[in-house]
């Protein structure tokens, strides 16, 4: 078949034009060697040459490719005091994993105890090299055992038999700004503690960056230690889209009675003409937040565009982006921008990091439907609630228990009352024992509980124990009441007694 | 084809394998150290960590202040350069601040010119690291940019007004880069020095220190022969006060237009710092400044810190060290200068 065809799979059949490639062709390529035999031997002679001499001194390879300036730019191993980064082999790129990019975690931390054990158990499970992983923590105003806490999760993660499992370089910073609000959810979410709390977040942020950001790092990512569910490949995830800087959405999970969830980050927003409007009526310092009814901005929110069965990989443009998890490119922060601790076109810490980031010309990008889960601290109404519906059930229960009680007096049968009996007395106290562990594992960080479920437990926890109390001090109340009682009486006897005497 | 190329070299196989070998070999060599790093690996080496890998820092501790001397602080002394100066260099390692006691950092553009600067620092720097103990800095961190500058730095190209936003931006970006990743958790102090200052008083560290001021600049001028005399003269003029009719101005001006000084198409009008120097007056005389330049500025690293940067972009209509000077006010922090105190400049 390839004979006839001369070797030419495709055989031109018309015969309108024809180039064969069975044509004669000049011999031109090797000529200049074969005439020139002394030039070849001078060729031969002079490679070796080059390659020895390259390899002898290396600063000849500049030379050689005037690029390649960097491979005179490293370190002599005998001088330890000086060092070189180019810092163009840490710009990021989108398969980080794979180029072996380093990626510096920042968390700053305040009176967040409560949370480190779940924050470890999200730090074991990220699927990104944890060689490659370099973490810096910032304890600022905390007034529990957080750095001690931290300290001992940290030496435990750091000696895992894994090796795998340990992380790089740890730096921990302790730095006090001194608080003008408080961390409980209410006072940190009332809307005029937010413009000084925001710029005091902004000064931790900076410096933690700009104390730990080093030439090698290729990625900076933060996170909030109270994220209650993420993607272990979150890191991947996020680096994927290879943008400047990138946000998933924040939710959190709220109790039934509430919705059972609910947008938590309104901090990512793109700008609306109204927010612009609004920004140049106010003064210089003033900052706008996202989320309260006295600033209405009507921008689109991140947030609210989640479609719980969207695409996850859906980018949208935005101009203000949220802490609680942003994987930034370090170029960006190399750059200069950082979180304003000032009014920055009327925003500060993060949302000022957006603007900051786009007036930069840096890519801000967000992700609706790919959601990470922050955890639900209940408010103080919330707890009340949750109390009141507690003692509700108890009070239905009660009720249950007696009306049960009743019925088995009145039918009088006593094998079928006592079965019931043992029902209901039994499994009650089976659950609660169970749930007690669920919730003393969940807060060393294990278990499948989440944290409405805990706050519940939580909640529970405290109404048994203040019904507990209050039953104990009327039992108290009653028992001095019958021992005052007891008492008068034998005074009486005694004055009976003496009168009887007398 | 195929037929033809080894029937013509079938004659002397050795050397053509010889020449592939070599050529293969060279540009193996060459571009291994490049490529090493971006070398793909299935599972990356166990982590440099351990216990032994967590450091920790207590930052309220640390402090800077007019006895940075005796307290031992650390100062960070901080360089762009694109073209080496012997004279800059050798004022440097004579400044008397304890070499122990300071850090240096260095960041060059990427580029032929800079290529030469590079092989001059590091022979440099090769030689005082490697000299008497005493002399040698704490550590000398040397970064290459990761993008590319726009100017060139012929002396006239660098000072022409329509080059001026880029070349500051550059300049603004290059200085932030440096700052950001080499600011560690010990340091005090930073010191900025421009590559082209050759002449300072060796004790330029404490002498402004001294001052106790989150920001402070000395006044940089210029020594020149006019007529076979020596003389000098105001050369960096972006340390001044604002005048109404520079903030007026910015109010006219688009969001992205600067303001820059020293031109004569723009005059502000705004007190310059360089012609407040009296000579024999008092060389601590202190004056408030809202722009500063950054070519001998000596700044509390907290500044830094808390995020005063050098805008690359146009920041109240300023831009690099003049944008600094405002968002370091805007953080609640002032700027000073010192009208007296002289540093200079080298003459092209």
């Amino acid at each position: 078949m390839f004979s006839m065809m001369n070797g030419n799979p495709f055989p031109h059949t018309s015969q309108t034009f024809n180039i064969s490639p069975h044509r004669f062709q000049p011999r031109s390529k090797n000529q200049f060697l074969r005439r020139q035999p002394s030039k070849r031997l001078l060729l031969l002679v002079l490679c070796p040459v080059a390659v020895v001499l390259l390899f002898l001194f290396p600063t000849l390879r500049t030379l050689a490719i005037p690029s390649l300036g960097s491979s005179i730019f490293r370190d002599d191993p005998l001088i330890t005091t000086v060092h070189h980064y180019d810092l163009s082999r840490s710009t990021g790129t989108g398969r980080g994993w794979e180029r072996g990019e380093r990626v510096l975690m920042c968390i700053p931390l305040r009176d967040a105890a409560p949370h480190l054990p779940m924050m470890f158990s999200h730090l074991r499970n990220l699927t990104y090299p944890h060689s490659l992983i370099d973490m810096a923590f910032l304890v600022s105003d905390s007034k529990d055992e957080t750095l001690l806490l931290l300290n001992t999760l940290l030496e435990h993660q750091q000696s895992d038999k894994d090796p795998y499992q340990r992380f790089g370089h740890i730096d921990i910073f302790e730095k006090d700004f001194g608080q003008v609000v408080g961390q409980g959810f209410s006072d940190r979410h009332g809307f005029a503690a937010q413009g000084p709390r925001r710029k005091l977040m902004a000064r931790a942020r900076n410096w933690l960056l700009s104390t730990a950001l080093r030439p090698e790092h290729s990625w900076v990512y933060w996170r909030d230690a109270d994220v209650e569910v993420a993607p272990p490949t979150v890191i991947e995830d996020l680096m994927r889209h290879n943008k400047d800087v990138i946000v998933p959405n924040i939710w959190r999970p709220l109790p039934d009675w509430l919705g059972g969830e609910q947008p938590y980050d309104l901090n990512s927003w793109q700008e609306s003409e109204t927010a612009m409007q609004l920004a140049q009526t106010l003064s210089e310092d003033a900052v706008i937040v996202e989320g309260y009814p006295e600033y209405a901005t009507w921008r689109p929110h991140l947030a609210y565009l989640r479609d719980p069965y969207g695409d996850p990989d859906v980018e949208m443009e935005i101009d203000g982006v949220g802490g609680v998890s942003i994987l930034a490119k370090a170029k960006v922060f190399r750059a200069g921008s950082h979180f304003p601790a000032f009014s920055f076109e009327r925003h500060a810490e993060t949302e000022g990091f957006g603007k900051m980031c786009k007036r930069m010309g840096f890519s801000v990008v967000g992700l609706p439907h790919y959601v990470i889960w922050h955890m639900y601290e209940p408010s103080v109404d919330d707890i009340r609630h949750m109390a009141e519906m507690e003692q509700e059930r108890l009070r239905k229960e009660t009720e249950a228990q007696e009306a049960a009680g009743k019925e088995k007096a009145d039918a009088g049968g006593p094998a079928g009352g006592a079965a019931g009996v043992s029902d209901s007395g039994d499994s009650p106290l089976k659950e609660a024992s169970q749930e007690k562990d669920l919730l003393a594992m969940y807060e060393n960080g294990q278990g499948f509980l989440d944290s409405v479920r805990a706050a519940e437990l939580r909640a529970a926890k405290q109404v048994k124990e203040e019904m507990m109390q209050k039953k104990l001090a009327a039992e108290k109340a009653k028992a001095e009441e019958a021992a005052a009682a007891a008492a008068a009486r034998q005074a009486a006897g005694t004055k009976n007694g003496g009168k009887k005497t007398g | 084809m195929v037929m033809y190329k080894s029937k013509s070299l079938r004659g002397r196989p050795l050397s053509v394998i010889t020449v592939v070998g070599a050529s293969l070999l060279l540009v193996f060599y060459l571009f291994s150290s490049s490529s090493s790093s971006s070398k793909a690996q299935k599972r990356p080496p166990p982590a440099i960590g351990g216990t032994k890998s967590i450091s920790h820092y207590q930052l309220n501790g640390l402090q800077s202040t007019w006895r940075s001397f005796e307290t031992h602080e650390r100062v960070l002394i901080l360089t762009p350069i694109a073209r080496f100066y012997e004279e800059y260099w050798n004022n440097l390692i004579n400044l008397n601040y304890p070499h122990e006691l300071i850090e240096v950092g260095f960041i060059l553009p990427r580029g032929r010119e800079a290529n030469s600067a590079l092989l001059r620092l590091e022979e440099a720097v090769k030689k005082l690291q490697t000299g008497t103990k005493k002399n040698r800095f704490a550590k000398v961190t040397i970064l290459r940019q990761d993008f590319d500058s726009p100017f060139s730095q012929s002396e006239k190209d660098r000072h022409a007004l329509s080059g001026q936003k880029e070349r500051r931006a550059a300049m603004a970006r290059a200085r932030n880069s440096l700052f950001t990743t080499t600011i560690n958790a010990g340091i005090s102090w930073v010191l900025w020095l421009d590559a082209d200052i050759v002449e300072t008083p060796s004790t330029l560290v404490q002498d402004l220190a001294a001052h106790n001021k989150p920001i402070i600049v000395a006044n940089c001028y210029q020594r020149y022969v006019d007529h076979g005399e020596n003389k000098i003269r105001a050369y960096d003029f972006n340390s001044w006060q604002d005048s109404d009719t520079a903030l007026q101005m910015a109010k006219d001006m688009g969001d992205d237009e600067v303001i820059f000084e020293g031109y004569a198409e723009m005059a502000t009008y705004r007190t310059l710092m360089s012609y407040q120097y009296v000579a024999g007056n008092d060389l601590h005389e202190e004056i408030q400044l809202d722009g500063v330049g950054a070519t001998a500025l000596l700044v509390k690293a907290e500044v830094h810190r808390d995020g005063a940067m050098f805008p690359s972009f146009p920041f109240y209509h300023l831009i690099e060290s003049e944008g600094f000077a405002k968002m370091a006010k805007r953080l609640g922090y002032q700027s000073y200068g010192l009208p007296n105190y002289l540093v200079y400049h080298y003459n092209e």
